[in-house]
């Protein structure tokens, strides 16, 4: 029996949930019976219960929320994105956010985060920043119709895989390198590869339907 | 003060449910209640929590 048998890994999920059972019940106890709190046990019970608990569980609540916002399913929960999930089933190897996704180059439950967070310094940050942002216009405020990116789509967050890999090293790419790496020339809209998601054809696509 | 304290848990516990709930689902709408809702009842039974400990002093050394 391996060590993660013997012990297996408790997940994120699973300690919000023990955490939260263990503060409901110690904050029980202070709420039912409050004198304890004139010994000194008692409060340090409430100062646990009311305060170190609540603030660790909401930390490790916010971390998982953080973490699940990076899914494909978080993004496309939103009425305004399903259109871009529909995108990633067109049958077309053409299209590239639907290659991409149909053939696994992106992480099939993390693609709209692999292919539209900052490979920078702090792109991580950035890309929930701007999710928040997002989010919030999306309940509170009036999204733009049709949607649009902040800013032209960096050669650098496609370089951030493809550079380096054999099937991109071929002469067409090589020697036009620096103008990728510089975004003089864009992967996106220079004419190689232009077909994203092309939402406003999609009645016209064929869709690809994976197999159970 | 045990006032304060019966308030800010029942706050509190409403915050914690609010926080299991919202990680039954992973929508953008479970994501604004657990910031939004969730969030008003953790930071107000905290603050309530700390402000009934300074109140508490206070109404010791009044008394």
């Amino acid at each position: 029996m391996s060590f993660n048998e013997r012990y297996p890994m408790i997940s994120p999920e699973t300690l919000v949930f023990v955490l939260v059972g263990a503060s409901i019940v110690l904050i029980l106890v202070v709420v039912i019976r409050p004198s304890i709190t004139a010994s000194r046990e008692g409060k340090i019970i409430a100062f646990l219960a009311l305060f170190i608990l609540p603030v660790v569980t909401a930390g490790v609540g916010a971390s998982e929320h953080m973490e699940r916002s990076e899914q494909t399913q978080f993004c496309l929960s939103c009425h305004i994105m399903e259109p871009y999930g529909k995108s990633l089933y067109v049958d077309d190897p053409a299209h590239i956010p639907a290659a991409h996704f149909q053939n696994h180059r992106i992480p099939a439950d993390q693609a709209c985060y692999t292919c539209h967070t900052d490979y920078a310094m702090f792109g991580t940050i950035q890309a929930k920043w701007e999710g928040l942002h997002h989010v919030y216009v999306y309940w509170f405020g009036t999204p733009m119709n049709p949607i649009r990116l902040y800013h032209p789509y960096n050669n650098r967050e496609c370089l951030h895989c493809h550079a380096g890999a054999r099937s991109f090293e071929s002469a067409t790419h090589m020697a036009m390198m620096d103008d990728l790496k510089s975004n003089t020339l864009s992967c996106t809209t220079s004419g190689c590869h232009d077909t994203i998601h092309n939402v406003e054809k999609l009645g016209e696509a064929k869709f690809w339907k994976p197999l159970e | 003060m045990l006032n304060k304290l019966r308030t800010s848990g029942v706050l509190l516990i409403f915050g914690l449910v609010i926080e299991a709930l919202s990680l039954c689902w992973n929508t953008a709408l479970s994501f604004m209640s657990f910031v939004v809702i969730g969030g008003l009842f953790f930071a107000s039974g905290i603050l309530l929590f700390l402000y009934s400990l300074v109140s508490g002093g206070r109404e010791v050394r009044e008394n």
